[in-house]
C-alpha cells in the first residue's frame, strides 16, 4: 500500500484547468497545480479568494455544498477523481481532511481515532495498531495514552485538533488537506500543530490552507498564492515570500490587504 | 492621580451624567421597572388556571381512586373499574408510537439528509400543516380512510393508525430538526473521513440526534394519550382486553368524552379518574423528557461551540 506504484512517476495530486462555478460566477478559475510526494504546500490568499473551496475540490468535499459545479480535473495518481464511476467515499479515504475548528465526535479518544477504520470494518488488531500509530504521528500519544477511553470532548482545543489529524491519518491516506487547522487555536497549541505538520510532510503530501503568512513561512516548502479565484503565483516558500514577482502577492505578504 | 481627575474642568452640560436624563430615558427606566412587576403577574395568570384544573380534578379523583379501581377489569359502564381502559390505552399508544416512530424517523432523516432543499421545504410545510390540523379532522380522515375505504370498520386497528397519523408529524419534526442541527463541521468531518451516508447517519448523526428524537417521541406519546377525536370517531367502544385488531376497544379520553354527557354517579366518577390519570401520564412523560435532555446535554457539551 505504501509508496507510489513503480510505474507512476508524476505528482501524487495535480489539478488541470480546475474551475468552480456558483451560478456562472467563477469561485476558482482554471487552476493548474501539482503536488509532489513528501511536500507541504501552503495555499495562501486573502479571505474569499477561494482557497478553502480549492482544497475542498481536492477530495470532492465541495460536492456537499449545494449549488457549486466543478469543471476541469483533479488527478490522483493520474486518475481524475471527478470521472464517472469514481466513488467519492474512496477518494476521501485516500485524501484526508482536517478542518478549521476541531471536529471531534462525541465518543472516546480511541473511538475518534478509530472512526475511519471502523467504517471499512478493519479488524481489531489493525485498529489498535493504526490508532496508536496515528496518535503518535499526530503528536498526541504521550498526552492521551494513559486514558484512551476518556471522552474526546474533554480534551483541549489543540489536543482535539491533533486528534482530528490522528483520525485522518489512521486510514493511511496519501494526501492530507488542512483547512486553516490552527485558526481556532491559541499560540501554544498552534505551535504543536505546526510541529506535527512538519513531521508529517516526511511521509505524506500535505496541503495547508492558511491566511497566516508567518505560518506558511514556518512550515511550508512551497507557496501558492490565490487571489479572486485565480492562481497568481506558485514557487518555493523562500522565493515567493522574499521576492514575489507579482505586485498582488507582494501587497498580501507585506500586509497591505487582508 | 485622583486629584487630577477630580479637579478636572467643570463638565459640559452634555457630559453631566446626572443631567443627561431625558424624558425618553426616564420613560424607558420606568417601563423596565414595571415590566419587573408585570412578568410575575403574567406568570401567575398562566400558572393559576393550570394549578386550578389539576387541583379540581385531583380533588374529585384521588379520594375514589384505589388500587382496586385501577386493576379491576369489570365493565366501566356499570362499576368503577379502570383496568380495561388503562390496558387498551397502553396498547393504543404503544402501537401508534411504533408506527409513528417508523414513519417520522425515516421521514425526518430523509428530509434532513437526502432531499434537495426545495423538496425538504415542502415536506416540512406539510408536516407542520398536519401537526396543526384539528384532531377532529384527522379523526374524520381516519374514519373515511381506514374504517370505510379500507373496510376495517370501527375497530382498534383503525384507531391505532389514526392516532399514529396524529403523532407522526411531532416525531418527524424533532427527527428532522435533530439531524439538521448536527453541526456542519461534524457532518463534513464524518464524510471527510470516508463515511457513506448510511454510516454517517448510524454512527455520528444518530448518537447526536438521539436525545432530541427521544424527546420528540415522549412528547408525541403525551399528545397521543390526551387525544380524543381520532379514537372516538374510528373505534367502536368495547370492553375486550386485549383487543384484537378488528375488535372494539376503549380509551381513557373516550371515557371523559362520554362520561360527562351521561347521567351522574359512575360515569362522572370514572371521567374524573381518567382525566387524573392522563394528567399524571403527561406530567411523567414531560418530566422524563427533561431528565433525558439534562443527562445528554452533559455528554454532548462542547460539541456546539
Amino acid at each position: 500500500m505504501s509508496g507510489t506504484p513503480a510505474t507512476f512517476e508524476g505528482p501524487v495530486l495535480s489539478t488541470r484547468g480546475l474551475s468552480v462555478l456558483a451560478k456562472k460566477k467563477a469561485i476558482l478559475d482554471h487552476i493548474d497545480l501539482d503536488f509532489a510526494p513528501r511536500s507541504l504546500t501552503a495555499v495562501i490568499g486573502p479571505s474569499g479568494c477561494g482557497k478553502t473551496t480549492f482544497v475542498r475540490t481536492l477530495n470532492r468535499m465541495v460536492e456537499l455544498t449545494p449549488g457549486l459545479s466543478v469543471e476541469g480535473s483533479v488527478l490522483y495518481l493520474g486518475q481524475n477523481i471527478y470521472d464517472r464511476g469514481v466513488n467519492p467515499v474512496l477518494v476521501r479515504r485516500r485524501i484526508g481532511m482536517v478542518f478549521q475548528r476541531p471536529t471531534v465526535f462525541p465518543m472516546s479518544v480511541f473511538e475518534n481515532a478509530a472512526f475511519g477504520l471502523r467504517l471499512i470494518h478493519a479488524d481489531e488488531d489493525e485498529i489498535d495498531r493504526e490508532v496508536t500509530e496515528g496518535l503518535r504521528r499526530a503528536g498526541l500519544w504521550d498526552e492521551v495514552k494513559d486514558d484512551l477511553n476518556r471522552p474526546a470532548l474533554s480534551l483541549s482545543g489543540g489536543q482535539q485538533q491533533r486528534l482530528c489529524i490522528a483520525r485522518a491519518l489512521a486510514v493511511r491516506p496519501r494526501v492530507l488537506l488542512l483547512d486553516e487547522p490552527t485558526s481556532a487555536l491559541d499560540p501554544m497549541a498552534t505551535q504543536r500543530v505546526e510541529a506535527t505538520m512538519q513531521r508529517l510532510k516526511e511521509d505524506f503530501v500535505l496541503i495547508l490552507v492558511t491566511h497566516n503568512v508567518g505560518q506558511a513561512a514556518r512550515v511550508s516548502d512551497r507557496v501558492a498564492f490565490l487571489h479572486t479565484g485565480k492562481l497568481i503565483e506558485v514557487g518555493a516558500t523562500a522565493e515567493i515570500l522574499e521576492r514575489p514577482r507579482d505586485p498582488l502577492t507582494e501587497q498580501f505578504i507585506t500586509g497591505r490587504f487582508a | 492621580m485622583a486629584t487630577a481627575v477630580g479637579s478636572a474642568a467643570p463638565l459640559e452640560a452634555s457630559e453631566d451624567l446626572r443631567r443627561g436624563e431625558t424624558w425618553s430615558i426616564r420613560w424607558r427606566t420606568g417601563f423596565d421597572r414595571w415590566i419587573g412587576f408585570l412578568l410575575p403577574l403574567l406568570f401567575l395568570v398562566a400558572i393559576v388556571p393550570i394549578l386550578d384544573v389539576v387541583y379540581y380534578i385531583s380533588s374529585k379523583a384521588v379520594p375514589t381512586l384505589t388500587w382496586g379501581v385501577l386493576t379491576s377489569t369489570g365493565d366501566y359502564q356499570l362499576h368503577d373499574a379502570l383496568g380495561v381502559p388503562i390496558e387498551s390505552t397502553f396498547l393504543f399508544v404503544l402501537l401508534a408510537t411504533v408506527i409513528a416512530v417508523v414513519l417520522g424517523l425515516f421521514g425526518g432523516v430523509a428530509t434532513a439528509e437526502f432531499l434537495p432543499e426545495r423538496a425538504a421545504g415542502w415536506v416540512r410545510m406539510s408536516a407542520n400543516l398536519l401537526a396543526g390540523m384539528p384532531s377532529v379532522i384527522v379523526g374524520y380522515f381516519g374514519y373515511f380512510a381506514f374504517c370505510l375505504y379500507f373496510g376495517w370498520g370501527l375497530s382498534f386497528i383503525a384507531g391505532v393508525f389514526t392516532l399514529s397519523f396524529f403523532m407522526t408529524p411531532y416525531i418527524f419534526r424533532t427527527a428532522d430538526l435533530a439531524f439538521s442541527s448536527v453541526p456542519r463541521p461534524i457532518r463534513e468531518a464524518a464524510y471527510g473521513s470516508g463515511a457513506r451516508p448510511t454510516q454517517y447517519i448510524l454512527r455520528i448523526g444518530t448518537p447526536i440526534a438521539f436525545p432530541q428524537i427521544l424527546t420528540g417521541v415522549f412528547l408525541a406519546m403525551a399528545i397521543g394519550v390526551g387525544e380524543t377525536a381520532p379514537i372516538v370517531l374510528t373505534v367502536q367502544p368495547g370492553l375486550l382486553v386485549p383487543p384484537t385488531l378488528t375488535s372494539p376497544a376503549t380509551y381513557l379520553t373516550a371515557l371523559i368524552w362520554t362520561g360527562f354527557s351521561q347521567p351522574p354517579s359512575v360515569a362522572l366518577t370514572i371521567a374524573f379518574q381518567a382525566a387524573f390519570l392522563i394528567i399524571v401520564v403527561v406530567l411523567v412523560l414531560n418530566i422524563a423528557v427533561r431528565i433525558i435532555a439534562a443527562r445528554y446535554r452533559k455528554r454532548l457539551e462542547g460539541l456546539y461551540q
